[in-house]
């Protein structure tokens, strides 16, 4: 394998010898090697016995930090929440740009948002979103979601079923919440009888109108209207009443799934923990960039939430210059406290999945006045990054942060994916087992990348992290045995650096 | 204080005014003595000096203002600048250019210097983002009056026994929430050392008391609802313009309510010192926020305020229009 | 340092009273006289040259303090703006003789820019300049009506004058330019 593969090029022959396996499926990680044939892993070797057990709840910072090798081998990840922008914003992102910035960042599948212009509420859009992904010769996998509403409009039920039929995995009107508490309880039945999720996105409108950023201290000195906490947290209560109310008084059959995403406080968290803890069908997000970042980001503090907990920002010379428009994202940008308590989430079960949000702008859109930039961050691609940041900094150990990006959002997206028809031909995360179809990510943590317009396949460069070198280099990503992204100078050089 | 930080012996370095939270004491202090000298200047027979013949200052304004636009406009005559003015409702910016090309056009056409007003908060600091001269922020959303903070600054230390706020007691009243004038005199005036006490009603004062207890114990802030406490003792008070939109948002039942409850009239400002000054940075809506006796009576220095807008204005045009690399300033010919 | 002294105390204070004299013989008194410093050296040697003439005439006349630095024109060259240091005419200027007093007489652009600002005060019937050091040079068709010391120099020499009220010693000195300066 002389030269870089192409994408979508099948996989004749890969070995990564003397890394760190990690498999969510089988719980189990450990030093090893893992080699592919013909699309297939045909032998994974560990060196020693793989600490095993599902044991996702042991607090972190006592977990045994073995010396273990820097390039880590796990399923490639899963994105439940990702935006395209196809059809209609092309110039901002189409399937074919986002597919690849996906692979780029270590994503084998991802979910697209419904929220394209116009809105995917109809089957002939689901279907034409889904032959863009065929057309763009990428073998990551796309699933759309359909509107919740006809038109995202918060009117009338979207043509659901037909959509259910015609593969979207799920509905959301995602972008915006359904404000019309009568109309979500409606929805939340009727897509839970077609065995479908709801993904809300949670916010109170008439607490954010005008909203610039999170309402506390930074928007406070920077004189920004505030969104504040309880926008999201009054919308994540009304949200699970009314789910309780369609699972008490609803035909059993409805069997709603409430996938409530892009969690961003500390309120919303102990909320969802009380209500999986009262055995609701609830499942729940959050996104690398709420976990990393902060509030502080838009007064151009540089610090990752973790840093910057015990120091807050108060006025005054910051890293960068204040107003950075590509740190105006919705739900904005919270707290340190509030990130801890998400990365606190993902400890104990209560966050499901790590998604990454994916919101790619032009520059148009975004160099513009701070309250009118458009909301949303280019994430796909720095995502794995963040998220390792954390891990490094013993916020979560690495196996549960890998089954937050692979096992956990599989979950979410439950069976109705074996019925979509892309993902009907392979399990969307297998375990790291013989026989198994290459489904991997392999990742240098040992080495960093430059994040620039240039390094970003995204259309989008609307990264608050441009100019930054983060750790976490994804040297290769297979999906169903083909090659999605390699970067193979670098998987030949780390692995000759590890076995040295 | 290192002596590079020192701007009374190493002059000025900022090459914008964005916001007045990156200027140190003695950069205020500075900004203060070198707006005595303007001061002088206007008091000369022909207030005009040549300094900054040649350069080019664009009034740049996408809000309505009348007394901001005029005290930039006239500072920077004095100084013998070439003025150009540029209002929202008469330019491009109406037919939806784009603040960054609107920048981009008005460099091309010569501008050294821009004077910006917006109603977005933080615009001025895309504009510096762009622009290759300088950047003064005339006011920015609910952001920063830096301007106005520092003629205010002025004007106490003027006519405030002692000539000094450190140690002063100084109420803001009214509407802090939405007010940059609010914003801009919490940093200046809690960095030279004054008691500040922000009081209005608590709708007013969303997340004040937040940013008050976030600040280091060296600068004084104290949020309330509670008139009585606020004046009690008080060496100046400011009063802030109460917006008619206010009633639509729900935040006040009305005018007349507020006027009622937070009004500056001759009987609360009873509760302050016998000597206190009454400070408003206009426009006043008289019998809402400040009753009319109080507006033109003789502890009312509202017109000085105007007065030293001037004064100021040109200080800092002046040290912006030369704002580089440290250098010594003081070898001539 | 490289340092040379060129004028001692006693130099200064000689050249100081020798001045006062030449002022007083070439206004013929002391009457609708006043003698302006430029700040920052030449206001202590006003002070200076007044009270000189205050001695010998038993008449001092009013001083003031003049900011050349609105006046320059060269501000677009400088790193950053000078300090203002202040100005102070308690005189009116109109028909009065005023004698412009600085420490080194060099290019003659302070000069030029002094009485720029002294014409914005009124119209005095005489300007007069002196100078303790003149170090030649002259970019400006200007000539002092009084030096204290013709000092010949090369642009890469530096005449610094010390006085007691700023530097606590009272001589002139002839420095190389330090390559930063000379930079500047």
């Amino acid at each position: 394998m002389a030269e870089t593969p192409r994408p979508g090029e099948r996989v004749e022959r890969f070995e990564v010898e003397d890394a760190w396996l990690v498999d969510p499926v089988n719980g189990l990680e450990g030093r090893g090697s893992l080699r592919v044939e013909g699309g297939r892993i045909v032998t994974v070797e560990w060196a020693g016995e793989p600490s095993g057990g599902a044991a996702a709840h042991e607090p972190p910072r006592t977990e045994p930090r073995p010396e273990r090798p820097t390039v880590i081998v796990a399923p490639a990840f899963v994105d439940l929440h990702v935006h395209l922008r196809q059809p209609g914003r092309e110039d901002a992102e189409t399937v074919a740009t986002g597919l690849a910035a996906a692979a780029h960042g270590g994503f084998g599948t991802v979910c697209a948002m419904a929220n394209t212009t116009p809105a995917i509420d109809s089957t002939g859009l689901v279907e034409a979103v889904q032959e863009l992904a065929r057309a763009s010769g990428s073998p990551v996998r796309l699933f759309t979601y359909g509107a919740t509403s006809a038109g995202r409009a918060g009117q009338t039920l979207s043509q659901m079923g037909e959509m259910a039929d015609a593969g979207a995995i799920g509905f959301s009107d995602d972008g915006s919440p359904v404000a019309d508490a009568s109309l979500f309880r409606n929805a939340l039945a009727y897509a839970g009888a077609l065995g479908r999720m709801l993904v809300e996105h949670p916010e109170d409108p008439a607490l954010t109108k005008g909203a610039e950023a999170n309402e506390g201290l930074v928007a406070t000195i920077l004189g920004l209207k505030g969104w504040p906490a309880a926008g999201e947290e009054s919308a994540v209560a009304r949200d699970l009443a009314i789910l309780a109310d369609v699972v008490a008084s609803y035909p059993a059959s409805a069997a709603p799934h409430l996938h409530l995403t892009h969690l961003s406080t500390a309120g919303s968290i102990d909320l969802v923990r009380r209500a999986k803890a009262a055995g609701l069908p609830v499942t729940c997000d959050v996104t690398p960039h709420h976990l990393a970042l902060h509030e502080g980001w838009v007064a151009g503090d540089r610090r990752f939430a973790w840093e910057a907990a015990d120091a807050l920002w108060v006025g005054g010379r910051a890293d960068a210059a204040p107003y950075d428009q590509s740190t105006r994202v919705n739900p904005p940008l919270r707290t340190p406290a509030d990130a801890l308590a998400l990365w606190s989430g993902l400890r104990d079960g209560t966050v499901d999945a790590i998604v990454t949000d994916h919101a790619p702008h032009t520059q148009v859109d975004k160099l513009v006045e701070y309250g009118d930039a458009a909301n949303g961050i280019s994430g796909i691609e720095t995502a794995c990054s963040l998220v390792l940041a954390g891990v490094e900094a013993g916020l979560l150990p690495l196996r549960d942060a890998i089954r937050a990006l692979t096992l956990g959002p599989r979950r979410v997206l439950g069976s109705v994916v074996a019925t979509g028809r892309r993902g009907a031909s392979e399990s969307l995360v297998p375990g790291l087992v013989e026989g198994a179809a290459a489904n991997l990510v392999v990742i240098d943590t040992a080495d960093g990348w430059d994040v620039t317009p240039e390094t970003l396949r995204s259309k989008g460069k609307n990264s608050p992290l441009l100019g930054r070198r983060l750790r976490g280099r994804v040297l290769a990503t297979l999906v169903d045995g083909r090659f999605a992204y390699a970067e193979l100078g670098g998987v030949e050089a780390a692995l000759a650096a590890a076995a040295g | 204080m290192t002596p590079r930080e020192d701007a009374l012996t190493q002059g000025w370095h900022h090459r914008h005014l964005l916001d007045v939270d990156m200027l140190s004491a003695s950069d205020i202090d500075l900004v203060m003595r070198t707006a005595v000298e303007m001061k002088e200047i206007l008091g000369r027979p022909i207030p005009k000096v040549p300094t900054l013949r040649g350069t080019q200052v664009t009034i740049l304004f996408y809000e309505a203002s009348t007394r901001t636009r005029v005290s930039f406009e006239v500072a920077a005559k004095n100084l013998s600048a070439d003025v150009v003015n540029i209002a929202a409702s008469s330019s491009s910016v109406t037919k939806g250019e784009s603040l960054v090309d609107t920048i981009r056009t008005v460099e091309a056409l010569g501008a050294d210097m821009i004077v910006m007003r917006h109603a977005r908060s933080g615009a001025p600091y895309l504009a510096a983002q762009v622009f290759s001269g300088h950047v003064l922020n005339g006011g920015d959303g609910w952001h920063a009056h830096p301007t106005q903070a520092l003629l205010d600054l002025f004007t106490l230390r003027d006519r405030l026994p002692g000539g000094k706020v450190a140690g002063r007691k100084i109420v803001i009243l009214g509407d802090i929430l939405h007010s940059r004038v609010a914003r801009s005199n919490i940093w200046t005036l809690t960095t030279m050392g004054a008691d500040l006490w922000l009081c209005g009603p608590p709708t007013l004062l969303r997340g004040l008391e937040r940013w008050a207890g976030a600040l280091p114990s060296n600068r004084r802030l104290t949020v309330t609802t509670d008139l009585r406490a606020a004046l009690r003792g008080a060496h100046a008070v400011m009063a802030l313009r109460l917006q008619q939109e206010r009633m639509a948002g729900g935040l006040l039942p009305s005018l007349r309510e507020y006027s009622l409850r937070y009004g500056l009239t001759a009987t609360t400002l009873r509760w302050a010192r016998a000597d206190a000054l009454v400070m408003h940075p206009g426009p006043m809506n008289e019998g809402v926020e400040i009753g009319p006796e109080i507006a033109a009576f003789e502890r009312s220095v509202v017109t000085d305020q105007v007065a030293n807008g001037v004064a100021v204005r040109m200080a800092l045009l002046y040290l912006i229009a030369g704002s580089g690399p440290i250098e010594g300033g003081e070898t001539h010919g | 340092m490289t340092a040379r002294q060129i004028m001692t105390t006693d130099d200064l204070r000689r050249a100081v009273v020798r001045i006062s004299h030449e002022i007083v013989e070439k206004h013929g008194g002391t009457d609708r006289l006043a003698i302006v410093g430029i700040q920052r050296r030449g206001v202590p040697l006003a002070h200076r040259i007044a009270d000189a003439i205050g001695q010998h005439e038993g008449v001092r006349p009013p001083v003031g303090a003049l900011d050349i630095t609105f006046y320059r024109d060269d501000l677009s060259m400088v790193a950053h703006q000078p300090i203002v240091k202040g100005t102070d005419l308690p005189f009116d200027v109109n028909v009065l003789t005023i004698v412009i007093v600085d420490d080194v007489l060099y290019t003659g652009r302070t000069a030029r820019a002094a009485m720029d600002a002294l014409m914005d005060f009124g119209r005095p019937s005489a300007i007069r300049l002196a100078v303790l050091v003149d170090r030649g040079h002259r970019e400006l068709p200007i000539r002092a009506d009084h030096v204290g010391k013709n000092v010949p120099t090369s642009r890469d020499e530096i005449v610094r004058v010390h006085v007691v009220e700023f530097d606590g010693v009272d001589e002139v000195l002839l420095d190389r330019l330090p390559t930063t300066e000379a930079k500047a």
